[in-house]
């Protein structure tokens, strides 16, 4: 956890981040403050100054906007800072994504890919042959102006 | 600093640039290749880590502008609705190209001929072929012989599995009775050649940690390496040197890796830097003969810069379709509307790619070759839990035609990292090619709908993909005309009799398909060329 911002600013930060992925508490999906986005936005900022320029700004404005933090509240934020709103929201996507149990949770392997990747069945040559007979019965499809062959064989 | 000269030099170690050394291999002459970037350990791809996803909007992002690397050159693509994308390294854009292998058809060479529109090329599939059927060899390739779309040939290894998505796909064309087959790709459908088979991870653009995609990092280089062609890494060409005598290419001036200008002579040069990189390099080799670029009397330099346009369609399906389970690549293609018909109201065709779905994180930030994000809030949790799995989709790959407006010119201002100017992409969207894009968009939505799709989502705008500049080609073309072409029929500048151009550059027309399968192809032949033609090479 860093200290980039202060209690207050992660407390607005992490409604708004709720707000922006929210949860699916039927598959136990959490929204993007539970699975702690806040903490990869402030790493983000720290790595980024243009980006925490940016957040610094999104955060400072949704600071003096009245009332509770909710889709109304955000949508003010995308209409009056849309380039700040836009960063924080595709550095939130990839926060929020690169964690390995979402990835999980949204049907996806958690594992790092390589080496282990998928097992995926073969279709059987018998199989294919079916699945391919009709484009076979058409016969050629292509045009050989150089060749025999394909449509008009050759010519 | 000058080096001791060579008998070959090479520009890039790509695709091309790789094939083509080894062509030259039996010759016994001194090869040598000039790359501006590095050799990639296997363990340092991306896919080994848990938060894999996000190298692909860092430091392997497929957009040199965003990666930003030392060895990489910026693009300015202000004026373009497409910007090139690529990797500069052992490999070249091998190292995160997805390994679809279609071939071109025997109709792609002679569009001029057959319907009045781009060029005929100087050479035919049928001469290719061969050298087709080598590259296929060396490389690696998964396919199903028979496609009733190419003359007959047979990929070496089994398919690799179209998963459910393809089969589900297939029903549909099957349904309207339209063609489509298994894609050839060249990745290893099962071990071959001490490399590993594929293990369906999905992320073929951060590079194949397996080994099983046949990027010449693993085909060509460690071959090549072993019988003594010599590469140099971190060598970055800046200009061809030309004797205002004879007119013949002298060598190269290139920033070395210690940071220094080295000049490198040879008696043949032969540039594989990818359809922008080498007009590029030509336009910056200015002297009192070539005052407007080297070999560029034609004027055709930098010219008729074509990509494959590309929008993709997709249907949601009542049952996931585990669209990230395979490599990225096609898993299956239509080419039902590959061949021309003056019905539809546009001349040539596209293919129909069945692209995978891609992994949560790209997904939600608008897809691969995308930058749009999909909506947050309860519209997201929504798109998330009941689209996203359940995805198959079609990309529309659209024959571009050559154009010359079309084209690469060098910046005024912007440079790389070395100082050389850097390329500027000139190019708007043909009429023909929208066209074609639009009828391809609405053939895409009836083979999903015919395949079970409940709902079809399109993006509703005439935007292509911005990150769609994988392909590269017709700035340096081949030709007969010396006036209208760059290359002769075997590569060779019709200016400049010992420098060779091998890469998708030369192409004269772009075809609907993916281009380095023939990219390799040509350069094997422009090799076997050099070697048949060695005693009069330079008449
Ligand atoms: C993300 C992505 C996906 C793709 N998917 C596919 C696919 O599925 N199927 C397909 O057929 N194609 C695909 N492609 C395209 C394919 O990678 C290219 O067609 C192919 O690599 C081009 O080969 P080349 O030799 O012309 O150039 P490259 O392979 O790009 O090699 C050019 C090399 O030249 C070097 N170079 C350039 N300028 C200089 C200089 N001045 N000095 C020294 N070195 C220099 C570069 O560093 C680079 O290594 C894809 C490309 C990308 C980026
Ligand atoms: S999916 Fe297959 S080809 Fe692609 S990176 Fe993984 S192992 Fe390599």
């Amino acid at each position: 956890m860093t200290n980039l911002f202060s209690d207050p600013e992660r407390a607005l930060l992490d409604a708004i981040l709720a707000e922006l992925i929210p949860a699916n508490p039927d598959r136990r999906i959490p929204n993007a403050s539970e699975a702690e986005t806040a903490d990869y936005l402030a790493n983000q900022a720290l790595a980024n100054a243009g980006f925490q320029e940016q957040i610094r700004a999104f955060l400072s404005r949704a600071q003096s906007l009245a009332g509770e933090v909710n889709t109304d509240f955000v949508r003010q934020l995308e209409t009056e800072l849309p380039e700040e709103f836009s960063a924080v929201l595709t550095e939130t996507y990839k926060g929020y994504y690169s964690r390995p149990d979402i990835r999980a949770k949204v049907g996806v392997g958690a594992h790092p890919i390589h080496p282990d990747g998928y097992p995926v069945a073969r279709e059987t040559p018998e199989f294919m042959d079916q699945l391919t007979a009709p484009v076979r019965a058409r016969g050629p499809i292509y045009r050989d102006p150089t060749g025999p062959g394909g449509l008009n064989n050759g010519k | 600093m000058a080096n001791e000269p060579v008998d070959v030099l090479i520009v890039g170690a790509g695709a091309s640039g790789a094939a083509i050394a080894w062509s030259l291999l039996e010759t016994r002459m001194r090869i040598l290749c000039l790359e501006q970037g590095d050799h990639l350990a296997d363990k340092d791809f991306p896919s080994r880590r848990e938060d894999y996803e996000l190298a692909r909007y860092g430091e392997f992002s497929c957009d040199p502008n965003v990666r930003n690397l030392k060895q990489d050159y910026p693009i300015n693509s202000k004026d373009s609705c497409i910007t090139p994308v690529n990797w500069n390294g052992v490999g070249g854009s091998t190292i995160n190209f997805l390994g679809h292998w279609p071939r071109l058809r025997p109709s792609d060479f002679r569009t001029r001929s057959l319907d009045g529109v781009g060029e005929d090329w100087p050479v035919d599939y049928h001469t290719l072929a061969p050298f087709y059927d080598m590259n296929d060899a060396v490389t690696g390739v998964s396919g199903l012989g028979g496609n009733p779309a190419y003359p007959d040939y047979t990929p070496a290894l089994p398919p690799i599995p179209i998963g459910k998505l393809g089969q589900t796909l297939a029903k549909g064309c099957n349904e309207l009775g339209w063609h489509w087959w298994p894609s050839d790709v060249s990745i290893l459908s099962q071990d071959h050649d001490g490399r590993q088979k594929c293990v369906n991870a999905g992320t073929c653009d951060l590079g194949c940690a397996a080994g099983a995609k046949g990027g010449t990092n693993f085909t060509y280089w460690p071959m090549l390496e072993n019988a003594g062609v010599e590469l140099r890494t971190n060598s970055r060409v800046r200009e061809i040197l030309i004797d205002e005598d004879t007119g013949f290419a002298t060598g190269v001036l290139y920033h070395g890796a210690d940071g220094q200008l080295h000049e490198q002579k040879a008696e043949l040069v032969i540039v594989a830097c990818n359809g922008v990189g080498t007009p590029r390099l030509l336009l910056n080799s200015k002297s009192k003969l070539f005052p407007d670029g080297l070999a560029n009397r034609s004027g055709m330099v930098g010219k008729n810069l074509m990509f494959h346009p590309l929008t993709g369609v997709s249907g949601v399906f009542d049952e996931p379709m585990k669209g990230h389970e395979g490599p990225m690549a096609c898993s299956i293609l239509s080419q039902e509307f590959y061949e021309s018909d003056p019905a539809r109201g546009f001349a040539r065709g596209y293919g129909l790619h069945s692209g995978r779905s891609t992994t949560p994180m790209t997904y939600a930030l608008g897809g691969y070759g995308i930058d749009n994000p999909i909506p947050w809030g309860a519209e997201h949790r929504e798109i998330m839990d009941t689209v996203y799995p359940y995805l198959a989709g079609f990309t529309v790959v659209a024959e571009d035609l050559p154009e010359e407006h079309n084209c690469v010119t060098l910046d005024p201002e912007l440079t790389d990292s070395d100082g050389i100017p850097a390329p500027k992409i000139t190019y708007k969207l043909g009429d023909n090619t929208r066209a074609m894009l639009k009828h391809g968009e609405a053939r895409a939505a009836e083979i999903l709908m015919a395949a079970g799709a409940k709902r079809v989502l399109t993006k509703g705008t005439d935007d292509v993909w911005w990150r769609a500049g994988w392909h590269q080609m017709g700035t340096c073309r081949m030709g007969n005309d010396p006036e209208t072409s760059v290359v002769n029929g075997w590569g060779r500048s019709h200016d400049v009799k010992n420098l060779f151009i091998v890469d998708g550059s030369i192409f004269a027309t772009a075809g609907a398909v993916n281009p380095t399968s023939t990219i390799q192809a040509l350069a094997l032949y422009v090799g076997d060329s050099i070697k048949t033609n060695i005693a009069t090479l330079f008449d």
